[in-house]
């Protein structure tokens, strides 16, 4: 060891300030370094500032929806609505319950003519695909067949005019000459279509066609000239009365089930009768208090405008207007007498109402009666059953709550804050009261985020390892660059593909419809096809098992979320394989020391020590997929409403809006400063915090967790 | 460009200051004054005729009211004129005249391969509302209604139910489509579908507009279709200035005039 000692220790301040040279201009004892030092930092803090005015502004912006909410809520109250929709959650009660009965007996009656009119249907599947294929062909003959008649018409009614027929003929005669040269042309595309085997399938209709009905079919269709009316087809002539002779005895099987379902459905009417009236009332209620609620501001903007004209004529005119406003406080307990006035008689018909579905409801077939056949209606009837307990357990709480309703009791803090987080409907400009309840929105967010994580957490985690741990170099610059690439497609362009793509394709697979289209460039490859057909066949075949299937939309959180997992895989992926590289090598090294084999040293030592990297990177995932606009605003579908969760992992098969969605959707066209605004600001607000909840979760996992060497 | 801009700008100055300038005072009806008449009126001055416009859109019962005070030179209605609102004109010696300004007309649509083909108002409204939720209901085969709507900030999302669902709301179970093509192409592709759009779109692939109450969707229907109104403008004989007259010409018969009334989604006259 040498004994010279060691060197000063340098000089910090200067060296920081070393970077760039220290000569050239100063001003202000400020040389060019430190303007550069001051340049970055300034932007550092412009940034930090802009981020918390952008908080300022969202969190004023959305807190002073809830004074507005409260206000908006106390009018609806003082109105009357408050009180009308209570009756009207009875009435939906009722018309669901005997909506479901209603189905559950058409199916029952369907059932007897199930083979006829499949066939009819089948017939008008195979006329319109037939139609569409021969469409510029047909649409001229259909073209020229209504010139000849128009000029048979034209013919006749110049009969008197012997210039005028003479020409007439000539044309008649060209026209005829014209459709009689289109028909056979007709045929022979309308031949040649019937000819291949993708006109026949028959998408979600299961009849089986024998040959005989298929020869019916063509023939039929061929028949079925363009611009020909009333053309014979006695063999579906003879079905569709069959189908109706069958439909007949149906429902005479049916009648006593026909009797109480109508029974059941009438039993509302005098109540119905009271709801409209009340209705009608308080929408007029509503009128005036809106009046009276903006009076003010209308009196303040004429009596500016009165200020802003030169013209004195003008100027009298604004300010007698701004006299008439009128600004005197509407009569409250006038307002709501016929509302009270109405509580008994409300009592007396729901009353009538419970007896008489009791009644009918009791009477009719339950779901394991053996006279219910078809699967569709034991279904519905199960369904009526929950309808009819949701049905008793309204006219309960309406029953008790109604008598004690008051247009004059204050709205409480916490019912606007409540009608909001959980509020159950988010109903924007209505005709009647706008509803902002977040919970549709919020249970939509979280259910394509979850599924997105569910699908893309796998992947991504494994290919970070994969990449990490296993591959080679070569590998590694392959795969890294193409995960990473999937960021750089615009969310546009993949809700695009959402859309065309991808949900035609899992509509088309939930209905087990997959097929390989001979004209397509597959198709005409005669392994390769045979392959297809082979997997179509077995993903056909998987799709009766899989929960929610069949779907009959496209748009849906299931689409949506396969197509935020796969946005979401770079995220992920990079994160976590960032973690796994900060696993120190000294870890790795003492695991193999120790005799452990490579995938023991992943399993046992690497992964667990960068979990909580791998972690936050989820999490980080997650930040990103409740974020996400374009994809969920086109693909996921838009309904308003909570998902049915009654159908377990096949609520994914539902559509449903979301958070982002709705204010992409709705914020272009409110006004500034309304409530909604507010409350689309507010729904912003939630989404923030979510985002930054998240994070903060995320860096404190970093923070906690990290396994140091 | 430039020049031409300068030469304009300069008769419409010299315009201007030969004669005071016209005021045409237009009111009534949110659904024309909305969007339709600005949009004629700032069209009408772009093409050099120097008036002023002052368009108030409070209700179709406001052109009546306030061509009776004499406050409005024209008035724009979204109904036609109730006899007892006809009568309050007679008594003051004064005569009503009608001009269409354009007619408002929703087609609801289905996919080609369902076989309902027609419905009722009243069935339309139920469906839309969410009270009828599968199409055996209406005579169809056996399927869960998938309902597509216009979103809340479209007119026609209004219009519609104002005109097809006796203003209630629509039911939960609607999903809110971005526009008339969303939709079409939606129930194109959906046999359980069911939405509306304007007229213009009934044509696109794989759709069908039904017969509401027996009615086809039509043009020429626009005074029996269900989901239809005419747009009116409303003056009164022998009161219109001359320079409200040239405009309400111009609005209900000029090419460029028309165009508008395309434009915004309605049918010219």
């Amino acid at each position: 060891m040498s004994q010279e000692a060691p060197a000063p220790a340098p000089d910090r301040r200067r060296n920081r300030r070393g970077a760039f040279p220290r000569k050239g201009f100063r001003v202000f004892g400020l040389g060019l370094q430190d303007f550069i030092r001051y340049f970055f930092g300034g932007n550092a803090s412009f940034a930090i500032i802009v981020l918390l005015l952008i908080c300022y502004f969202l969190a004023e912006q959305a807190f002073r929806f809830f004074p507005a909410h409260r206000q908006g809520l106390k009018i609806y109250r003082e109105a009357g609505q408050e009180f009308v929709d209570q009756i009207k959650s009875e009435l939906a009660a009722h018309s669901r319950l005997g909506g479901d009965l209603n189905i559950a007996y058409l199916s029952e009656v369907n059932a007897s003519s199930q083979r006829e009119d499949n066939l009819v249907r089948a017939l008008q599947a195979v006329q319109t695909a037939v139609e569409d294929r021969t469409g510029h062909l047909s649409e001229r003959l259909e073209d020229a067949r209504e010139t000849v008649e128009d000029l048979r018409d034209d013919l006749e009614d110049a009969a008197a005019d012997p210039a005028k027929t003479a020409e007439l003929q000539a044309a008649l005669a060209q026209a005829e000459g014209r459709a009689d040269a289109l028909a056979p042309q007709w045929h022979g595309e309308a031949e040649a279509a019937l000819d291949d085997p993708d006109i026949w399938r028959l998408d979600a209709n299961p009849v089986k066609l024998t040959d005989a009905e298929r020869v019916e079919i063509r023939d039929a269709v061929l028949r079925s000239e363009p611009g020909l009316d009333d053309v014979e087809l006695p063999f579906f002539d003879a079905l569709r009365k069959t189908s109706a002779d069958k439909k007949a005895a149906a429902r005479e099987g049916y009648a006593e089930f026909k009797t109480h379902l109508d029974a059941l459905r009438g039993a509302a009417r005098p109540l119905q009768s009271l709801s409209g009236d009340l209705v009608d009332i308080a929408a007029e209620n509503r009128q005036r208090l809106d009046k009276f609620e903006t009076a003010p501001a209308r009196r303040r903007a004429l009596l500016e405008g009165a200020e802003a004209t030169m013209d004195p004529e003008e100027r009298a005119r604004k300010l007698k207007m701004a006299e008439e406003v009128v600004m005197e406080a509407p009569d409250y307990d006038a307002l709501a007498r016929p509302f009270y006035d109405q509580v008994a008689e409300h009592g007396k018909l729901a009353a009538q109402v419970r007896a008489a579905v009791v009644t009918a409801y009791e009477a009719l077939p339950k779901p394991d009666d053996p006279a219910i056949r078809t699967p569709p209606g034991r279904e519905k009837l199960r369904a009526a059953a929950a309808d009819y307990a949701h049905l008793m357990e309204t006219l309960t709480r309406v029953e008790k709550t109604l008598p004690k309703w008051r247009h004059d009791k204050p709205v409480s803090r916490t019912r606007g804050v409540l009608m909001f987080f959980a509020g159950r409907d988010w109903v924007t400009n209505s005709s009647w009261h706008d509803f902002y309840g977040l919970l549709p929105l919020l249970t939509g967010s979280f259910l394509i985020s979850v599924l997105a994580l569910v699908v893309a957490v796998p992947f991504s985690v494994a290919s970070a390892i994969y990449v990490n741990q296993l591959a080679g170099r070569r590998e590694q610059n392959l795969i890294k660059p193409a995960i990473e690439f999937i960021q750089a497609i615009p969310s546009i362009v993949l809700g695009f593909f959402g859309i065309l793509v991808l949900g035609s394709f899992l509509r088309e697979w939930s209905q087990g419809q997959l097929h390989v289209s001979p004209h397509g460039f597959v198709g005409s490859l005669p392994v390769i096809r045979e392959i297809f057909t082979g997997i179509c066949g077995f993903l056909n075949w998987v799709a009766q098992y899989v929960p929610g299937f069949p779907m009959s939309e496209r748009l849906t959180m299931l689409n949506a979320g396969l197509l935020l997992a796969f946005m979401t895989v770079p995220t992920i992926f990079t994160l976590a394989e960032d973690a796994l590289n900060n696993v120190p090598h000294s870890f790795t090294e003492a695991s193999f020391a120790l005799g452990a084999s490579k995938l023991q040293t992943i399993l046992r030592v690497v992964v667990p020590s960068s979990l909580s990297g791998i972690v936050a990177a989820v999490l980080l995932g997650f930040g990103r997929i409740i974020g996400e606009t374009m994809v969920v605003l086109l693909v996921a579908g838009n309904k308003i409403q909570i998902p049915d969760f009654r159908a377990g992992l096949g609520v994914f098969a539902q559509p449903a809006h979301s958070m982002t969605g709705i204010i992409a959707q709705e914020l272009g066209e409110v006004d500034q400063g309304s409530i909604h605004w507010r409350a689309l600001f507010l729904v912003g607000m939630v989404l923030f915090t979510i985002s930054l909840v998240t994070n903060f979760i995320a860096q404190r996992i970093l923070a906690k967790y990290h396994v140091k060497a | 460009m430039k020049k031409t801009t300068l030469i304009l700008s300069a008769i419409v100055l010299l315009g201007a200051g030969a004669r005071a300038e016209d005021k045409i005072v237009i009111k009534g009806s949110d659904t024309l004054g909305a969007k339709m008449v600005p949009q004629q009126a700032e069209a009408y001055k772009q093409a050099g005729n120097a008036v002023t416009f002052e368009i108030a859109a409070e209700g179709s019962s406001t052109a009546f009211t306030n061509l009776l005070a004499g406050t409005a030179d024209i008035g724009m209605s979204s109904r036609d004129i109730k006899s007892s609102e006809k009568d309050e004109f007679t008594a003051k010696g004064m005569e009503i005249r009608e001009w269409i300004a354009g007619y408002d007309m929703i087609g609801v649509i289905v996919n080609e391969k369902n076989t309902v083909k027609e419905l009722t108002l009243e069935q339309v409204e139920k469906i839309f509302t969410g009270e009828i939720t599968d199409w055996s209901e209406v005579g169809g085969a056996a399927g869960e209604i998938s309902v597509y709507t216009r979103n809340t900030s479209s007119g026609t999302y209004k219009s519609f139910q104002e005109m097809a669902m006796n203003k209630r709301d629509y039911g939960a179970n609607t999903q809110k489509m971005a526009g008339n093509e969303q939709i079409a192409s939606e129930v194109g592709k959906n046999a359980n579908g069911i939405g509306y759009v304007g007229l213009a779109y009934v044509k696109a692939d794989g759709i069908v507009p039904v017969k509401v109450d027996g009615v086809e969707l039509d043009p020429k229907n626009s005074k029996t279709y269900p989901i239809a109104r005419t747009l009116f403008f409303y003056s009164i004989k022998g009161k219109l200035s001359a320079a409200a007259e040239k405009f309400l010409v111009w609005a209900t018969s000029d090419p460029a005039g028309t165009e508008i009334v395309e434009k915004v989604g309605f049918i010219k006259p």
